[in-house]
């Protein structure tokens, strides 16, 4: 029964239509995997020493117990946030003689198969040798070993509960992040150190020639808490959300209505953006892209200009940036709907086009407070919001036009690559890499400022002549229509 | 009471309109419409007309090339060759037609994260009515809607199949279009809603002269609703019949293989 489980998911994602179309995206994410996998080894080997420098009075395998239950609720952390739900089609499986307990076994067991959970072991294993074995011998260094793979088992199957029982709640994330402030305070004025628990926890266990069952003996209870969920909650509908029915809270933007067709377009995509999981996840995620320029701008001075315009594009645009992505594809679910009412071409273009402005707006009017960190910043800004509005905005809407794949909003959006071809990829070119490239080539020459003015020039031209450019667009889109209209079509 | 009695005490018949006169302007025109997919023609009409207040039913099998026809008189999916003309004007990459045709054809026409009321509001709205238009319209679906669809606050997505289908009827509807264009209308709709729909759509003809353009799998059903019934068989019209009584049987003859 379960190798047939196993067949169907197989099957269902070597069938999935865009599959082999994916080829790139799927390249790209292997070879960033392989880049993870090097650096990981890397860290393994180097660790020992890192730790040492660290904490010169101790062990570095003492410090490194110490650190282990930090590890662990970071783990759980990030599988909470990341991990998506693993999902068979119950209902079709439901009306089949198979036992319940198969289909939730198979539920729970199968992304312990999955080898990216195995990735940690290419660390692991270099810091046994390395670090473990010098502290605990061979033995030690294999306990270590399997010790690993368990806590992978249990904050697996943990984190899977956690979130079927209290499902991606903003609230228990909040209360998490309490108790862990909660925690590091403790630690900080020395009333109680978890570090030193998690020392000696875990130095027992590696010791220990029977510790590793101890592990394993919480991943079996973390499995027990899963099985014990599913038989509380017995119908889909109690668990599955997509089939669970809820009343909605509407919101309204009259104040966009007044903008005639144009604003019952842009409110119809505001009401996109905070009804869908996907769409909603980015929204939260923006606040952390537009700090993304407080990691470089204090020493702004040591990095070169065309990082540095990198940056400027990035977070004066990030809510476009972010958003444009989906700019028409994410109407795809009812492209039908919008071709066949009194929307025409050119309404629905500038529609699209005045949201983009819009966000762009709303990314350099937040992001203003970075001026505070020089005049080369200040520049930099306003050459990079030139450019993203003048430029960037009609690249977005030009390029939309080549994306045929219809995009799930439902889903999850962290490395979610659903509806997301190649041409999302070359689109960062002209986007990002051309103004960083150029600015960084005329550096070379210690001429800057000839890069900067031609850049602002740019988007002063594609400001002047957004009528001519949005003409284009127009043309472009009616000539894909049909590719647009066939492409959303296809479920995936 | 009997059965029989009960029968004869409520009213299921459905008005009949008055014939379309012979005279009447031609709304939509598609000649040598052809769609070719992979080397296979789905669809090879050499010439077609409908009038202005024709009611015109589509019958025919899966894959007969009823929804790839109303695909192409709504310029969702570009003709191999040939063309469709509305009023006389070309459909294809152009926008005038939009405001004349009111249409359903799948959910694809629904905005399945909005409530039914903000999508009869973004409907409304994009075909100028004001919100005094849209509600007074909504009041007139009341019976369609059997209390179900309005202030449910549902979304649409959470609605049964029945409802969605509803709904996307009544968003055709709401811009009072000249033309309709449902695709399988009554499939999915309780019996009830079946008859409040067909007699919903012999008033429109009758009180509006609403041409109208439906497909459906129930014979049944088109005969009562459509004067006018064209049969397609693999991309072809291979009857086009003026409705009559005897109707029904032909058609049931024609399909009984």
């Amino acid at each position: 029964m379960y190798t047939q489980f196993f067949k169907h998911h197989w099957l269902k994602s070597l069938r999935a239509p865009g599959y082999y179309k994916n080829l790139i995206v799927n390249i790209f994410m292997g070879l960033s995997v392989l880049y993870f996998l090097v650096i990981f080894v890397l860290l393994g080997f180097t660790m020992p020493k890192i730790l040492a420098e660290a904490a010169p009075h101790l062990d570095p395998a003492y410090t490194f117990n110490g650190g282990m239950i930090f590890v662990i609720v970071l783990a759980l952390l990030i599988r909470f946030l990341f991990q998506p739900l693993s999902t068979v089609n119950l209902q079709s499986y439901q009306v089949l003689p198979i036992k319940r307990s198969k289909l939730v076994n198979y539920l729970l067991l199968k992304p312990l198969l999955n080898p990216a959970n195995y990735l940690t072991l290419s660390f692991a294993i270099p810091f046994a040798i390395t670090g473990i074995n010098p502290a605990y011998g061979i033995g030690g260094a294999f306990r270590f070993i399997i010790i690993v793979i368990f806590i992978v088992w249990f904050t697996t199957l943990f984190a899977t509960f956690l979130k079927r029982k209290f499902g991606s709640n903003i609230l228990g994330i909040i209360a998490f992040l309490a108790i862990i402030a909660g925690v590091v305070a403790l630690e900080y004025f020395k009333i109680f150190s978890i570090f030193e628990m998690s020392q000696r926890v875990f130095g027992f266990l590696i010791e220990n020639p029977i510790g590793w069952i101890l592990v394993l003996g919480l991943s079996v209870v973390a499995f027990v808490l899963n099985k014990w969920f599913f038989a509380q909650n017995y119908y889909p509908e109690n668990f599955d959300k997509k089939t669970a029915k809820k009343q909605v809270e509407t919101r309204n933007f009259t104040f966009m209505e007044r903008f005639g067709k144009i604003g019952e377009i842009i409110s119809l995509e505001m009401k996109l953006v905070l009804r869908h999981k996907r769409t909603k996840n980015v929204l939260y995620l923006l606040p952390i892209f537009l700090f993304y320029g407080l990691l470089f701008y204090p020493e702004s001075m040591s990095q070169s200009s065309g990082a540095l315009m990198f940056i400027a594009i990035f977070i004066t645009g990030a809510a476009m940036i972010m958003f444009g992505q989906w700019i028409i594809n994410w109407d795809g679910s009812y492209f039908d709907f919008l071709m066949t009412r009194n929307i025409d071409t050119r309404t629905y273009i500038r529609a699209n086009f005045y949201a983009l402005l819009a966000l762009n707006f709303m990314s350099f009017i937040i992001t203003t407070p970075y001026f505070l960190f020089g005049t080369h910043i200040i520049i930099n800004h306003l050459v990079a919001f030139l450019y993203n509005v003048g430029v960037n905005t009609h690249i977005y809407l030009f390029g939309a036009t080549f994306n045929t794949k219809r995009l799930d909003l439902s889903q999850r959006s962290a490395m979610n690559m659903q509806g997301v071809s190649y041409k999302n990829f070359l689109i960062i070119i002209p986007l990002l890499v051309v103004p960083m490239g150029l600015i960084g080539i005329f550096s070379l020459f210690d001429a800057k400022n000839i890069a900067l003015i031609i850049l602002a020039l740019l988007g002063l031209g594609g400001i002047f002549f957004w009528r001519q450019l949005l003409k284009i667009t127009e043309k472009q889109f009616l000539k894909r229509k049909y590719a647009l209209c066939e492409g959303f079509r296809k479920k995936e | 009471m009997k059965t029989e009695e009960i029968r004869s005490t409520i009213d299921y018949s459905v008005p009949v309109p008055p014939p379309v006169p012979v005279n009447a302007n031609t709304v939509i025109k598609a000649i040598n419409l052809k769609k070719i997919y992979n080397g296979v023609a789905v669809l090879n009409i050499p010439e077609i007309t409908i009038k202005n207040g024709e009611s015109f039913g589509l019958v025919g099998n899966n894959g007969a090339g009823k929804t790839t026809f109303f695909r192409l008189i709504l310029d969702l999916i570009e003709a191999s060759s040939g063309e469709v003309r509305i009023d006389g004007e070309k459909v294809a990459r152009r926008d005038d037609w939009k405001s004349k045709v009111g249409s359903f054809l799948d959910e694809s026409f629904l905005i399945d994260f909005l409530t039914p009321e903000e999508y009869f509001n973004f409907t409304g709205k994009v075909y100028g009515k004001s919100e005094g238009d849209i509600a007074a319209f909504l009041e007139s679906m009341k019976e369609f809607f059997n209390g179900e669809i309005i202030g449910s606050k549902k979304l649409i997505r959470d609605l049964s199949k029945g409802n969605q289908k509803k709904t996307g009827i009544a968003a055709a509807l709401l811009p009072c279009p000249q033309i309709l264009i449902l695709d399988e209308p009554f499939t999915a709709l309780d019996p009830t809603s079946q008859i409040r729909l067909k007699r919903m759509l012999n008033e429109l003809k009758t009180t509006q002269n609403m041409t109208m353009l439906i497909s459906s799998h129930d014979l049944n059903h088109v005969t009562e609703v459509c004067d006018r019934i064209v049969v397609l068989e693999k991309g072809l019209t291979v009857r086009d019949i003026h409705t009559t009584e005897d109707t029904l049987k032909e058609l049931e003859s024609y399909f009984a293989v």
